[in-house]
């Protein structure tokens, strides 16, 4: 077996939607043995809802096991059910934590209180661990208890306010978009940061990630633009300050496209050379130079007329047609894509091999995202598909927690492996 | 002082707008992250806003908050002299951090095969739009064709307009958080083998994540999700969900989701203010009452279901939309969550500046800048580590250490 950065790390991984084992399944990818803990007591929400897989009659299949929005999520992890409102339960969950390197979690602090999961509990178990904590609003002040998921956080953090189109409400962005990059990633990235220290220091520590901090983090120039210029910045579509044409523009309708025909390009003329050869490319030279749109700032002052323009030079012709010719021209041009494209169509996403297809018992074969990046020594990749609920609650407990079959038949007779 | 966790380590950067980002977290967490820029600044110190609107390539704001804590050095790649002088400081790194359209430092010397060979702990992060092989390798890219091509712009906006992007150059953003990730794999693993490796991130593949539930949606069902707008994946407008106008702002009601108190809990709030109308009379009193988790999954399930209630279900949006109208923002939001409801303040740049969390954490921290004589409070990092704390460290003027650092490799 190749050796990969975390071989030999493991993950107790007390998380559940999308942030926390988005985290855990990225450290699972480049080796580290994660040991998702779940419970039919308060089950991963995202075991139960859609995308489910179909059976061959177009219905959809049942249980906790089929969802595409769990399973991406969790690949290459081993599944213990443990119920953590018994008392057992948590000293089971303790056993798991001594024996781990992470302890990784995104329940709100009510709940992690409630289970006895705090740092200043679980390192006395382990003072070595790595204790991850990524609540919405961090594990103190006023705000603390405050609800919220993905898709309050989006409005919170101030994304809503800032993206779309000024004349609409802030409407978001379509999905709960914190959670499946910017959150899961910091974590990662301060768990790696910690592993570091404890192998320079032998000491753990705990790492609080306030998902409202982290989301903030990555708005920085417009929370700065208040700051240190007093200016409330709002929406303002797909424009850019600094370039025009900036957005996406409509192009021929492809029936091809599942339920979704309309189809679009994105363009960003960032440079009068890329300007000059949009006009080019489009068979408009002589537009380059029109006195309305011949430089930056006359093309910023009639944006309006410049995109009706530009929109009608792509209007008829194929998106893949437009984003070739422009590209061929040295134009940032880019189809706005769907998952159609990026599973089936994207050449070049297939050329490299982004998507992952596992066997998984009960979805079949099934695709997964592949890992953050490409390590040319230490590829990461997800070894299993995602784990049925409580799959490796057996194994777990023996190779793990060091239990045997009688202590563990008691275990499931009293409803703590539940 | 206490210490940081990336000690010790020195990054080497030649990154703009793509990998900034990364170069930044690194830069935060304590390593000596040495930027290398071209004779007057990349793209990132020319683009706006500028403090005090004072155009200059040592006052953008989007170059400040995306270099923190780093040092600068000027060098000319497209001189001998400049070449020479990068390679020597690329092999005093442990780490080095490119965003160049793939081939462009080889062809000056400073691939990673050829620094490899010269240093073979060095990690080497190349963050690009569509990573350093593939058919569409050499596409020129911006961050909008990142999110479109990533498959998230698809996703966001009305149905009868363009699809929208996400504010703040998350294409890159993405990116530069996946190099993060990669680099410190690959760091760790180099610390304890003395193995160097090329680490290629893909600003495309980086925000594909972002889908949500696009790509299995297609995968498992054979169908494309598309953007629905302010209505969301609800068919039926429901009240208590969506996009609500206060006095002085918007806040977002999400008041039947399961992990709050349903319905009734907002009418309690309402009949309180004066503001219930007729909620509590019939036909909407038992329709109220009703209206939680299992009445959207109903919905989603079977639009038609909720057909013989749609102007019952108006009116009583009606009536929540008048009461919301007649508070303001932060208030909706405070006393709504103190009432343990689903809302959310749609916040403004100056609701973040002024929230009442992050200030009681004190996450805003004070960043001086002695030649411009102010001081500006930046946002902090995104994660607190209780041993080893991230610093944000004031971003450097163009070439501030070009000197010094040039001296330290005599």
């Amino acid at each position: 077996m190749t050796d990969l950065p975390l071989s030999g790390i493991r993950v107790a991984d007390f998380s559940w939607f999308g942030a926390g084992p988005i985290a855990g399944q990225t450290l699972a990818a480049f080796g580290a043995e994660v040991v998702r803990v779940e419970s039919e007591a308060k089950i991963d929400s995202l075991r139960v809802v859609q995308p489910f897989a179909m059976n061959p009659d177009g219905t959809f299949k049942t249980g906790y096991n089929v969802s595409g929005y769990f399973n991406n999520f969790n690949a290459g992890k081993l599944s213990i059910q443990l119920n953590l409102n018994t008392e057992k339960g948590q000293e089971l969950a303790y056993r798991l934590i001594e024996r781990s390197d992470v302890f990784l979690t995104n329940f709100t602090p009510r709940v992690i209180e409630k289970w006895n999961l705090r740092y200043e509990q679980i390192r006395q178990v382990n003072p070595r661990i790595i204790a991850a904590y990524a609540p919405m609003q961090g594990l103190e002040g006023p705000h603390r208890d405050f609800l919220g998921f993905g898709a309050v956080l989006t409005p919170v953090t101030g994304i809503s306010e800032l993206s779309g189109f000024p004349h609409r409400p802030p409407i978001g962005v379509g999905t709960n978009y914190p959670d499946y990059v910017v959150n899961p990633g910091h974590t990662v990235v301060a768990i790696l940061a910690a592993l570091r220290h404890r192998e320079r220091t032998g000491k753990g520590q705990l790492i609080e990630l306030p998902q409202i901090e982290s989301v903030v983090n990555v708005l920085g120039t417009a929370v700065l633009d208040y700051l240190a210029n007093g200016r409330v910045q709002t929406r303002a579509g797909n424009r850019h300050p600094a370039a025009a044409p900036h957005g996406a523009f409509r192009c021929k309708d492809d029936f091809e496209s599942v339920n979704s025909p309309d189809r679009w390009v994105a363009i960003a003329c960032r440079t009068e050379e890329q300007w000059r050869a949009l006009c080019t490319a489009f068979g408009h030279p002589d537009v380059a130079d029109d006195p309305r749109f011949a430089t930056l700032s006359a093309r910023k002052a009639n944006e309006d007329e410049l995109e009706a323009l530009v929109g009608s030079w792509t209007r008829d012709r194929k998106a893949e047609e437009v984003m070739e010719l422009l590209q061929a021209h040295g134009v940032p041009c880019g189809v706005v894509q769907n998952a159609q494209d990026l599973l089936e169509r994207d050449p070049h996403i297939r050329a490299r091999g982004y998507y992952q297809y596992l066997d998984h018992p009960e979805t079949g074969r099934s695709a997964y995202d592949g890992p953050v990046a490409r390590l040319s020594e230490t590829p990461g990749y997800h070894r299993a598909p995602a784990p049925l609920l409580g799959e490796h609650t057996w194994e777990v407990c023996t190779r793990i927690l060091g239990l045997s079959d009688d202590e563990i038949a008691d275990l499931l007779a009293e409803g703590v492996l539940t | 002082m206490s210490p940081s966790a990336l000690d010790g380590v020195r990054v080497i950067e030649f990154c703009d707008e793509i990998g900034s980002y990364c170069g930044k977290l690194l830069a935060d967490l304590g390593a000596d992250v040495i930027k290398v820029e071209p004779p007057g600044g990349g793209w990132q110190r020319h683009t706006p806003p500028y403090f005090r609107d004072q155009e200059g390539v040592d006052t953008s704001l989007w170059f400040w908050v995306h270099n923190t804590s780093k040092r600068s050095v000027v060098l000319d790649l497209e001189t001998d002299e400049g070449r020479a002088l990068a390679r020597k400081l690329a092999l005093t790194a442990d780490v080095l951090l490119e965003d160049f359209p793939p081939g462009y430092l080889a062809a000056r010397g400073l691939g990673y095969e050829e620094l490899h060979a010269a240093k073979p702990s060095l990690v080497y992060t190349s963050i690009t739009g569509f990573g350093q092989f593939g058919p569409h390798a050499h596409y020129a890219y911006s961050d909008i064709v990142g999110q479109a091509m990533g498959g998230v712009m698809t996703l966001a906006g009305e149905p009868d307009d363009p699809p929208n992007m996400i504010v703040g150059n998350q294409a890159n953003i993405c990116a530069s958080i996946d190099a993060a990730q990669g680099t410190l794999l690959a760091l760790l693993y180099a610390e304890r083998t003395g193995k160097g490796q090329h680490v290629d991130v893909s600003a495309q593949e980086a925000i594909s994540m972002a889908q949500e539930t696009a790509m299995q949606t297609w995968d498992l069902q054979k169908r494309n999700r598309v953007r629905t707008g302010e209505k969301g994946m609800i068919p039926v407008a429901l009240p208590g969900w969506g996009v609500y106008r206060a006095k002085d702002g918007w806040v977002q009601l999400m008041v039947l989701a399961p992990a709050g108190k349903d319905f009734p809990a907002l009418v309690d709030w309402m009949r309180e203010r004066g503001m219930a109308a007729d909620l509590d009379e019939e036909p909407y009193a038992s329709l109220c009452a009703q209206l939680s988790m299992p009445f959207v999954t109903q919905v989603m399930t079977n639009p038609e279901s909720a057909m013989a209630v749609i102007p019952q279900l108006a009116h009583i949006n009606e009536v929540v939309k008048a009461f919301i109208a007649t508070l303001g923002a932060v208030e909706a939001y405070e006393e709504g969550q103190r009432r343990q409801l689903l809302v959310g303040l749609v916040s403004t740049p100056k609701h973040l500046a002024e929230n009442a969390q992050l200030r009681a954490r004190g996450w805003y921290r004070p960043v001086e800048f002695p030649h411009l004589g102010v001081t500006i409070e930046f946002p902090g990092p995104p994660y607190r580590l209780s041993e080893t704390p991230a610093r944000i460290g004031r971003p450097p003027r163009l070439g501030e250490h070009t000197a010094e650092v040039l001296a330290e490799l005599r």
